[in-house]
């Protein structure tokens, strides 16, 4: 039980979770552990980036309690936030490592929600930044078709699946897309209906053929969209207020 | 007290209609309204289902299909209600205890397969028909063509178990056509017998009749969402596109105004 984070190399997933655990937050705060603990551990000063997640430690099992505010009131998410080394998606590594290959599939088909943080695609990254260094739209679709056929046949029985593409400075005008799309107990400008239709419109059409394959393959999955910055807390904490809304007892 | 079961197709509403009916309170509260009808949450999971009325729906979310867990029947969720019931100036209060049980959608549907015999499809065929089970809330939410069909297989085979179980004249069944608001439906409402099953589902209309003595059974409609405002009766729901084609979410929260959530309760828990 739990969430999981999942994505490719360098799509972002450790900083995320370590920036979720800042305590400058807004409705989502984690209580536990502490944001030194967690630096200490995915943080290197020197190089002033989060470490490579180790490949030969394909699962990192870390207990993650997490509060966050509903309108109803606070809630707290009871859960293992068990991120993931890239490499485990490579089928040479899922054979030569079958063993602990077979525990992740168990660990991933036991979790609530699944958050799959993306990259951002070529065509998508602003002009200012290398573009070269991101993988062009037609390669982005066609892992993400390798994503589809993932969770069709090998976790079939997801309920939650949140797409959180990532990196969200590269592409957008951080401060105007949150100040769309934030959360205000009560007082927010969209609803969640409003927020997915936003972001599945915006930023998400070159995958809508695949999106309707996995809604129509998978009954009673729930797909929804965000896009996350470690430079934007409201963005960054829309994912964790959705799932609090449903995982939170 | 009343046991009740709320059964029904998956996406017909069920927890949807439950969770509106936790948070009715809250929700006259808000408008300022009252009328003959009252109704509490009583338990812990009832008021936990209030909460998430108000967390997902109210935001513009949906529920996840309810699932058997490894527990079978017994873990699935069982509400507790106290409703209160004044008509008429001069009537004395009535208090009524309901006790509600939300089974999913897809072991209902497996009762139209009647070579499937599996475990939990037969406890749920038992805990339905036990004897200190008054009545049953039978949602049904589709009727396109071809709908009739199905809805009629499951029902004939539902009275075969109610046969079995000697309850045949002695369980009340409230047939119920949900999500009214859907502007094909509403203006059917008011006779659903005649309007929405004599019209849409005929030969589901006609094995229940044929079936059950009139005085336990009747055809209700009703609305979870409602429409915006009596006199705007455009459906308070938008559909989008999502799990098993598509999933309707709450179109203005501030309008919301269900539409007969009590009365096939009420009717039912009455002896």
């Amino acid at each position: 039980m739990g969430v999981i984070y999942i994505g490719d190399r360098a799509a972002g997933k450790t900083h995320l979770a370590l920036e979720l655990a800042n305590p400058q937050s807004h409705y989502v705060k984690v209580i536990a552990p502490d944001y030194q603990y967690i630096k200490s551990l995915l943080y290197d000063e020197n190089l002033q980036k989060t470490k490579p997640t180790e490949a030969f430690k394909s699962v990192y099992d870390q207990y993650l309690n997490v509060r966050v505010q509903l309108p109803t009131g606070n809630k707290e998410i009871n859960s293992y936030w068990l991120d993931t080394a890239g490499e485990i998606w490579r089928k040479n590594w899922q054979t030569e490592n079958n063993s602990q290959w077979q525990e992740f599939l168990t660990k991933i088909r036991e979790s609530e929600g699944i958050l799959l943080v993306l990259p951002p695609y070529r065509q998508l990254v602003h002009d200012q930044f290398n573009r070269e260094d991101f993988i062009t739209q037609q390669q982005w679709c066609n892992r993400f078709q390798r994503w589809v056929d993932f969770f069709r046949y090998d976790c079939p029985k997801i309920r939650h699946l949140l797409l959180c593409l990532n990196k969200a400075d590269l592409f957008c005008n951080l401060q105007q897309e949150a100040n769309i799309l934030g959360y205000i107990p009560n007082r927010s400008h969209f609803n969640w209906q409003q927020r997915n239709q936003y972001v599945y419109d915006r930023y998400f059409s070159p995958i809508h053929p695949q999106i309707r394959e996995l809604n129509k393959s998978i009954s009673g999955l729930s797909v929804k969209f965000f896009i996350t910055s470690i430079y934007n807390r409201s963005l960054l904490e829309l994912p964790w207020l959705y799932l609090g809304s449903f995982l939170s007892k | 007290m009343g046991n009740i079961v709320v059964i029904g197709p998956r996406l017909s509403g069920k927890t949807t209609y439950l969770a509106a009916l936790s948070y009715l309170p809250a929700l006259r509260s808000q408008k300022g309204k009252d009328n003959n009808f009252k109704i509490q949450p009583l338990n812990d999971e009832s008021r936990d289902l209030a909460e998430s009325a108000e967390n997902i729906l109210v935001e513009g979310a949906t529920f996840e299909s309810t699932k058997i867990a490894e527990g079978g029947v017994d873990s699935l969720p069982y509400y507790s209600f106290q409703l209160q019931v004044k008509k008429g100036l001069f009537k004395k209060i009535e208090n009524i205890q309901l006790n509600v049980r939300d089974y999913p959608g897809e072991v209902f549907e497996k009762i139209a397969d009647r070579n499937l015999s599996d475990e939990i499809h037969q406890e749920f065929i038992d805990e339905c028909l036990m004897a200190d089970v008054r009545g049953c809330l039978i949602l049904f939410t589709h009727w396109e063509h071809g709908t009739d069909k199905f809805y009629y297989k499951v029902m004939s085979q539902f009275i075969k178990l109610m046969d079995e179980k000697q309850r045949t004249q002695n369980l009340k069944l409230a047939v119920v056509m949900s999500k009214c608001e859907r502007g094909e439906l509403w203006p059917g409402r008011i006779d659903p017998e005649t309007d929405l099953f004599g019209i849409h589902l005929p030969r589901t209309k006609t094995i229940l009749q044929d079936s059950i003595n009139p005085k336990n059974l009747r055809f209700y409609a009703l609305s979870t969402f409602g429409v915006l405002h009596k006199n705007d009766p455009r459906p308070n729901r938008i559909d989008q596109a999502g799990s098993n084609g598509s999933e309707s979410v709450l179109r203005e929260p501030n309008s919301w105004q269900p539409y007969n959530l009590i009365e096939p309760l009420y009717w039912l828990s009455k002896v």
